[in-house]
């Protein structure tokens, strides 16, 4: 590798375990200002298909996801967590997200596709765990010298979801 | 109230358990094992059950993956373009024949011994049937076992295990009046969107019917977060909030266990409709007189539905969402979901009715998290040995129900129980059955 590759993947993880960490002390209003104002921020349904049908395991644009939002609707989210009747964030998850493998896929003009696993553990009432694990491909944009997220895609493994809701980010 | 302290000798006492009349149901129908058993067989093996749309099966060879209670079911569409469905577990040794959600195959091979099922269900392919079987096991006998009644009703295909059932259509009877308001609004009727929400419910799947079915009186405080963060971010108007927290509704009880809530859209704009996105409210308004030509005038343009649930474990709202609960336990169920749209409306209509339907209603819908935060903890809540002990307090608007002159079946105000009550009278005249 590189230094200048080197140094890029240093910049993008630290960015990275940045808004991760945003996330995890709750500090929703600035995790927001992460995005570019075109943010696609979308977890696709995964089901479960035979090898000769694959190409049909994810959801497809279109189709339903989990998250097909847009930076409005993902504000709307942070207002309702704002409004002290969020009752499934009251009391709050107590989350810890880990973040790992992360690999630089392209870099093209002033946008760079990072693709990277994740673990998150979701903790929340008395005896409540949750743990959400997956992959994301995020496109950062360099912004003012530094990134903002134009795009995430996060797939998580599971067809049914065990958990009974996905009332945190990814 | 003695039977409410135990067994009775002889069984359940279902009159002392389930007093819907007055608005009292046992917390024990929730949390009980040796009731969900009960209820596998008198309930979900009796009743017709929602198992997809038409729309999901467009080719011969597509099939789909579902469940009847806790039995695995495929449902296919044969190469002479008939639907059918099937317990997914081979003849021989149980074996689960199809493996996938969904996808296309002239035929099933059981991974196990390799029987093979064609996808009308036929057994066509047992090895070694000549040296091991000497020709003698009758392949005709030995085919999937089928549903034993299959049907459809406005693109929606149920199925019950009862070959003694009613008819589909005098299952849904009256409701079938209110179902066309979501799923034949107009001449093409409705389909769905491809992909499936799915995820656990720690709760028991009754309460979460019992929600669709009648239950307006939480939307101003259970969704108080997502009906204010909806106003305050996504330039929904603020006299919309009236249209949710006291809206112009009524509870509408058909019979058979099944209810709707119902906007009264021509007394004025307090109804959650007024809540809906702008492009949707104006597609609506774009197909009124089309509606009122193909529906008449009262389900056009007097009434529109809010939500909705079809005895047992089938819900659908009118903005979008339909799904089934799964049962999986007293204490579990699976949520299955999609989102429904009108098969004419165009492209723009159905990506806003998508996105819009699945941003409320979804493991991580707005709307759906506080909903399934209640039924969790309404289970959790009831099951020692105290709490199960209690009844639920189902009385709101005991005694004012109305037969209606004009339309079918009984009706309740916007706050009323009447449909929860109908609900648990269908539950307990069928679990009291012999």
């Amino acid at each position: 590798m590189t230094t200048v590759a080197a140094d890029l993947l240093r910049e993008v993880e630290q960015f990275l375990y940045a808004e991760a960490r945003l996330l995890d002390e709750r500090r929703f209003h600035e995790w927001l200002e992460l995005f570019t104002p075109d943010i696609h921020y979308w977890m696709p349904t995964r089901s479960n298909r035979m090898l000769n049908d694959l190409d049909n395991e994810l959801s497809k644009p279109g189709e339903l996801a989990y998250f097909d939002d847009t930076l409005l609707m993902l504000r709307g989210r942070v207002a309702r967590l704002d409004t002290g009747m969020a009752w499934a964030e009251d009391p709050p998850s107590r989350t810890q997200r880990l973040l790992t493998n992360v690999q630089i896929d392209a870099v093209e003009g002033d946008e760079v596709k990072v693709h990277l696993g994740f673990l998150i553990q979701r903790c929340r009432n008395e005896t409540e765990e949750d743990l959400f694990i997956g992959y994301r491909d995020d496109v950062l944009r360099r912004v003012d010298g530094g990134f903002k997220i134009a795009k995430r895609k996060i797939v998580l493994g599971q067809n049914v979801l065990s958990a009974k809701n996905l009332s945190i980010f990814f | 109230m003695a039977a409410q302290n135990g067994h009775q000798p002889n069984g359940y006492n279902w009159d002392a358990l389930v007093q819907a009349e007055e608005g009292l149901v046992s917390r024990r129908l929730f949390v009980e094992e040796e009731i969900y058993q009960r209820e596998l067989e008198k309930i979900f093996a009796k009743c017709w059950l929602f198992l997809c749309h038409e729309s999901q099966l467009p080719r011969p060879g597509d099939f789909i993956s579902t469940y009847m209670g806790e039995d695995p079911v495929v449902v296919m569409r044969g190469k002479d373009g008939v639907i059918r469905a099937f317990l997914n577990s081979c003849r021989h040794r149980g074996m689960r024949v199809c493996r996938a959600d969904a996808g296309n195959a002239a035929a099933f091979t059981c991974a196990y011994h390799a029987w093979t099922y064609a996808n009308d269900g036929r057994l066509i392919g047992v090895p070694n049937h000549q040296d091991a079987y000497y020709g003698e096991l009758d392949k005709d006998q030995w085919g999937l076992v089928p549903v034993a009644q299959l049907d459809q009703y406005a693109g929606l295909i149920f199925a019950t295990w009862d070959p003694a059932a009613p008819s589909l259509a005098d299952y849904l009877g009256d409701m079938k009046y209110y179902m066309d308001m979501v799923f034949n609004r107009r001449p093409g009727g409705s389909e769905l969107f491809g992909g499936t929400h799915k995820w656990t419910m720690p709760c028991n799947w009754k309460l979460a019917a019992d929600n669709f079915v009648g239950d307006m009186y939480h939307a101003p405080f259970s969704h108080g977060s997502a009906i204010r963060a909806r106003i305050a971010t996504l330039e929904r108007p603020e006299e919309s909030l009236r249209g949710l927290m006291q809206p112009q509704m009524m509870q509408v009880n058909p019979g058979g266990g099944h209810g709707m809530g119902v906007s009264l859209i021509d007394q004025g704009a307090n109804t959650p409709q007024a809540f809906q996105h702008p492009v949707l409210r104006a597609y609506n308004e774009s197909i009124r007189a089309e509606m009122e030509q193909h529906l008449g005038v009262e389900r056009a343009s007097q009434l529109a539905p809010v939500h909705a649930s079809v005895f047992p474990n089938f819900s659908f709202l009118g903005s979008g969402t339909l799904r089934v609960w799964h049962p999986r336990g007293p204490g579990r169920m699976e949520i299955w979901a999609w989102v429904w749209c009108d098969k004419d409306a165009p492209q723009e209509v159905k990506d806003v009715q998508r996105v819009q339907s699945q941003y409320n209603f979804n493991a991580s819908g707005m709307f759906e998290q506080d909903d399934g935060e209640n039924w969790n903890q309404c289970t959790v809540a009831s099951r020692g040995y105290v709490g199960r002990r209690q009844p639920f307090n189902y009385q709101m608007g005991v005694g004012h129900d109305e037969r209606m002159e004009q339309l079918p079946g009984w009706k309740g105000a916007n706050f009323a129980e009447i449909n929860q009550r109908g609900f648990y009278q269908r539950w307990r005249e069928l679990m009291s059955a012999e």
